[in-house]
């Protein structure tokens, strides 16, 4: 939601145009354009002052203008959970003097953000206080987002080459004069789940101090969606969160269609619903599975892992792959579901619940699984919102924030559910946050079946959506059209737009910007697993080593969001 | 897939020439038998897997040793997450430039023999990230014996590539074995 | 948001006896037990899909190898346009058109080389998506592994439709009308009979 205007009035009081500060007109939300100089102020202000009250900095990224003077822009979007209200602020910086100052001080979000923009545009944060590559590898040369970055031209990374923070190297020791030790988790680590490196001093048996090091899954999204048109990218959303890979595309579809300004019809809503819903379960299935493996419990994760297959099985029927499903479409999905879907459904939802259950009996109440969760890898609310936290993280820390209840899409206020929270903050509360969204969820998917009532299921708007199939074979408008959008892509109009939707891991973002071309002039993602990833080398300090395990699984870190 | 093809710098680095990929010549091999037909029949119904699982495709290999699929029916049960331990790699997932290095130094900690599973559009042949931090295909670094296609495969492919490697071991045709036949030809033509 | 739309859900403290850990050990070892001898005498839960011999049936819409419908007099129906290169998010696809010399009308195109570098493909079916001509389908043909790269460049010798339409294991292809098989759960499984010979339309690939 947009700042009431009596909001926006005080802030353009405060900050007039005389002192740098110029308003956008005409975006999707307020937009102001920032002197440099002006932005830490600026920053501290919007924070503190209760009337902005933007306690949460959900996003920077670049975008490269090439052929303006100031060739990049350094964008942050900041949201207000009190308030509900969202800002948009643009810092434009030349190529000679690409230096913009930190927010880490105010927001502690900005970290890994900063890093990235550095690593993407070659950007530089003064004040930031570790500002290195974060996503490419250190022999990496160049920019690689840069306009003029030729998109397939790579980089060898030789062994010995990896980096290292500076601290790892240094002999230290503890008060009885033991040596401390440096210990490497990752990146190919059982526990890890990916490709995740953590790199920690040890005292004995506990944590001194961690950083991560992460983008060994980074392919480049960003860089491949600028070179394909609007629907071939949907394939690669996919692929970002590839555990609940529908709603990355229906994040990505929303983000287009409000772009367009086009609605998929209410069938498509309901659908979309459904198997986002059923993805969030997968989901949480998958993180609660492999957290209790990590901890040593196999048995649930066979369980519960049932339950994915079938649900894999419902997901391949509509649309014809397992796991990487690309059945949405900027403007719908690609086909209706076939025919003993509701039966289908319904069979899910008598399925799953006694799974979980089972997995719940064993696991819930254990003590031994208690000790190892209760009170380990805690953080406070506050904490987990200046770290940029969103979705079922945030909520175990005891913040209500989810997007569906917030700002609802697909008809979400329409549907009774209820968003889980706990208060304690730890692995444990996380885990409890989880089960119980899975039975949220099989809440909404119940309610949702009720209205799939008969409809088209992709807008008949033919700059968006491909003609029926049977049209295309015998009328020659329809085949020209096809040809149209097969060739060129869809023409999007003008313009961006921040998308956001409740993903299985908070809030994914999609800041769309559009030349009015077939394809994205950048898109960028806000994976919210990157918020959440940042916080953990921090949370690590002063646990035990096995806890740091126990901890990594609860957060569910999906690589592939990570470093996109 | 030849050595030759293993190993050639065919990326612009910074800094110093690149050191090709250390491709071991078999030399440490001597056992001449017959006995290694009945121990490649063993060795091809107990495989221990190391997943090298990196992103998407790691998740359809976890839905290959879950329940559904319980990949231990083909004597691959054991999935070991210590390169000492096992002699099946099976690459999982888009393999990027950074993650490169890690990935060939795990070849070279296996024990040998070893044999080495592509599984998936990126580990062949990056897919379709045609991108600045993607390897094209791991045979740039590692040599591959089994390639699976799909994105991901489904668990039945993997379990096809298993089976295909099965048989390329029982026939002697995997990449480990070839290097170790022409290893004794050499031997024995410098012999007589 | 409203409070009510809010459920907390806080550890609720261990209850007297499952301060023991023998108690709960135990229900976690009834619930195993359970499963276990479920198994041993009904199989009751068992899922495994024995694989080979037993095959997951997979829906009408799975997106497996490719493959060129031909026309009945057999030319294959592709006209070379190009859509489905264009399409093709991976560029997997090659296709060289040449003149049609059979053809009654001009400028009528038809493919010299089509090939799909299969180890390459994501099998999105975007390719299927943007043909207009209802020339590149896919088949549920899904279980491969090739030993080489070469090996997996289909080309259009083996892409290209052998047999009637009905022989072939239709997989992901323009939609309409009814589905020839509505979704059902638990997951369908259909025994293989016997060793069966390779099928003609997929006997070119290994
Ligand atoms: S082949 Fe496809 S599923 Fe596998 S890792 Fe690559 S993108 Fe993911
Ligand atoms: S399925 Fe997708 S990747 Fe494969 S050939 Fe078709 S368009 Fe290309
Ligand atoms: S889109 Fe269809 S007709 Fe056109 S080249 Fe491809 S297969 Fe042939």
């Amino acid at each position: 939601m947009s700042m009431s205007q009596e909001k926006l009035e005080s802030f353009r009081r405060a900050f007039p145009p005389s002192r740098g500060v110029e308003e956008i007109p005409g975006q999707d939300i307020p937009t102001f354009q920032v002197e440099r100089e002006l932005l830490p102020e600026l920053a501290r202000r919007l924070k503190d002052d209760p009337d902005f009250d933007f306690k949460m900095l959900s996003d920077v990224c670049g975008v490269d203008w090439p052929e303006r003077q100031a060739r990049f822009d350094v964008v942050y979007h900041l949201y207000s959970l009190t308030h509900n209200h969202r800002l948009r602020l643009k810092v434009p910086v030349s190529e000679q003097d690409a230096v913009v100052p930190s927010v880490y001080g105010v927001w502690r979000a900005a970290d890994w953000f900063e890093r990235e923009v550095f690593d993407m545009f070659g950007v530089r944060f003064s004040g930031h206080p570790n500002l290195k590559r974060i996503l490419c590898h250190p022999s990496f040369q160049g920019h690689a987002l840069r306009k003029d970055y030729d998109p397939g031209q790579r980089w060898l990374l030789r062994e010995g080459e990896q980096d290292e923070p500076s601290w790892a190297r240094e002999v230290q020791e503890d008060e009885d004069h033991f040596e401390t030790q440096v210990l490497n988790l990752g990146p190919s680590h059982p526990a890890t789940h990916g490709t995740l490196r953590t790199v920690v001093r040890l005292d004995g048996e506990v944590i001194t101090r961690a950083e991560c090091e992460i983008g060994y899954l980074h392919r480049c999204f960003e860089k491949m969606s600028e070179r394909h048109t609007w629907n071939q990218i949907i394939p690669y959303t996919d692929r970002l969160n590839y555990c609940s890979a529908m709603m990355n595309g229906v994040g990505y579809a929303l983000a287009v269609e409000k772009l367009l300004g086009v609605e998929a019809p209410p069938r498509a809503q309901v659908i979309r619903v459904i198997l986002s819903e059923l993805s969030r379960i997968m989901d949480h299935i998958v993180c609660i599975g492999a957290n209790l493996n990590d901890v040593g419990a196999m048995t649930p994760f066979l369980y519960v892992y049932q339950a994915r297959e079938e649900i894999y099985s419902l997901l391949e029927a509509c649309a014809g792959g397992r796991l990487t499903i690309s059945y949405v479409r900027v403007g719908g999905l690609a086909n209706d579901v076939p025919e003993g879907f509701e039966e289908a459904v319904r069979y899910l939802l008598r399925r799953i619940p006694p799974l979980v259950d089972d997995m719940e009996r064993l696991i819930t109440e254990n003590r031994i699984f208690r000790q190892r969760t209760e009170g380990i890898g805690k953080l406070s609310a506050a904490e987990a919102v200046d770290w940029g936290w969103t979705g079922p993280c945030l909520r175990a820390s005891g913040v209500p924030y989810d997007v569906r209840k917030t700002n609802p899409y697909l008809g979400y206020e329409t549907y009774d559910f209820k968003v889980p929270i706990a208060t304690t903050g730890d692995t444990y509360a996380r885990y409890l946050v989880r089960v119980e969204e899975i039975r949220q969820s099989l809440k909404i998917v119940e309610q949702a079946l009720k209205r799939l009532a008969p409809g088209p299921i992709i807008t008949d708007n033919h700059h968006v959506a491909l003609p029926p199939k049977e049209k295309v074979y015998t009328e020659m408008e329809a085949l020209i059209w096809h040809f149209k959008l097969i060739m060129e892509g869809m023409k999007v109009p003008k313009g961006e737009v921040y998308g956001f939707t409740e993903g299985a891991n908070g809030e994914l973002g999609f800041y769309t910007i559009s030349d009015g071309g077939g394809s994205p002039y950048r898109l960028h993602c806000r994976p919210p697993c990157f918020a959440v990833f940042q916080a953990y080398p921090h949370m690590l300090e002063g646990h035990m080593i096995a806890d740091s395990i126990a901890i990594l699984g609860s957060l569910n870190i999906i690589a592939g969001e990570l470093d996109r | 897939m030849s050595e030759a093809s293993v190993g050639k710098p065919m990326l612009p680095v910074a800094g110093k020439p690149p050191a090709g990929p250390r491709v071991s010549d078999g030399s440490n091999i001597f056992l001449t038998t017959k006995l290694d037909r009945l121990i490649d029949q063993a060795r091809k119904n107990s495989l221990w897997p190391f997943p090298f699982g990196t992103a998407c495709c790691a998740i359809e290999f976890m839905s290959t040793i879950m329940s559904h699929y319980d990949m231990s029916r083909f004597g691959a049960e054991v999935v070991r997450f210590s390169p000492r331990q096992s002699d099946l790699l099976i690459v999982a997932g888009t393999v990027t430039d950074k993650m490169a290095p890690v990935m060939v130094r795990i070849w070279e900690q296996m024990a040998e023999p070893k044999y080495v599973i592509s599984m998936g559009a990126c580990a062949c042949t990056g897919g379709f990230y045609r991108a600045y931090h993607v390897v094209q295909g791991i045979d740039e670094f590692i040599p591959v014996d089994v390639y699976v296609p799909g994105c991901p495969p489904t668990p039945e492919a993997l379990l096809q590539g298993l089976l295909r490697l099965q048989e390329m071991i029982a026939a002697g045709e995997t990449h480990y074995q070839r290097m170790v036949a022409a290893a004794r030809a050499k031997a024995k033509g410098a012999v007589s | 948001m409203r409070n009510t739309d809010v459920v907390v859900c806080d550890p609720k403290p261990l209850r007297f006896w499952q301060r023991f850990y023998l108690v709960e050990v135990l229900k976690g070892l009834g619930v195993t037990l359970r499963h276990f001898l479920g198994n041993l005498f009904g199989r009751k839960y068992t899922v495994t899909v024995e694989w080979p011999e037993v095959k997951r049936e997979y829906s009408d819409r799975l997106r497996g190898r490719h493959v060129l419908l031909t026309r009945e007099d057999g030319s294959p129906r592709c006209v070379a346009c190009y859509m489905c290169e264009t399409a093709c998010p991976a560029d997997c696809i090659h296709i060289e058109a040449e003149e049609d010399p059979t053809s009654t009308v001009e400028w009528e195109k038809r493919p010299k080389v089509f090939n799909i570098d299969l180890l390459r493909c994501v099998f999105c079916g975007l390719c299927v998506d943007a043909c207009p001509k209802e020339a590149i389908i896919m088949t549920r043909h899904h279980e491969m592994a090739f030993t080489g790269r070469e090996e997996a460049v289909a080309t259009i010798d083996t892409l290209l439709q052998k047999g009637p339409i009905d022989r072939i294991d239709l997989g992901y292809r323009p939609y309409y009308g009814r589905e020839s098989r509505p979704i059902t759960l638990p997951i369908p499984v259909r025994v293989e009979p016997a060793p069966k010979a390779p099928r003609p339309d997929l006997a070119a690939t290994p």
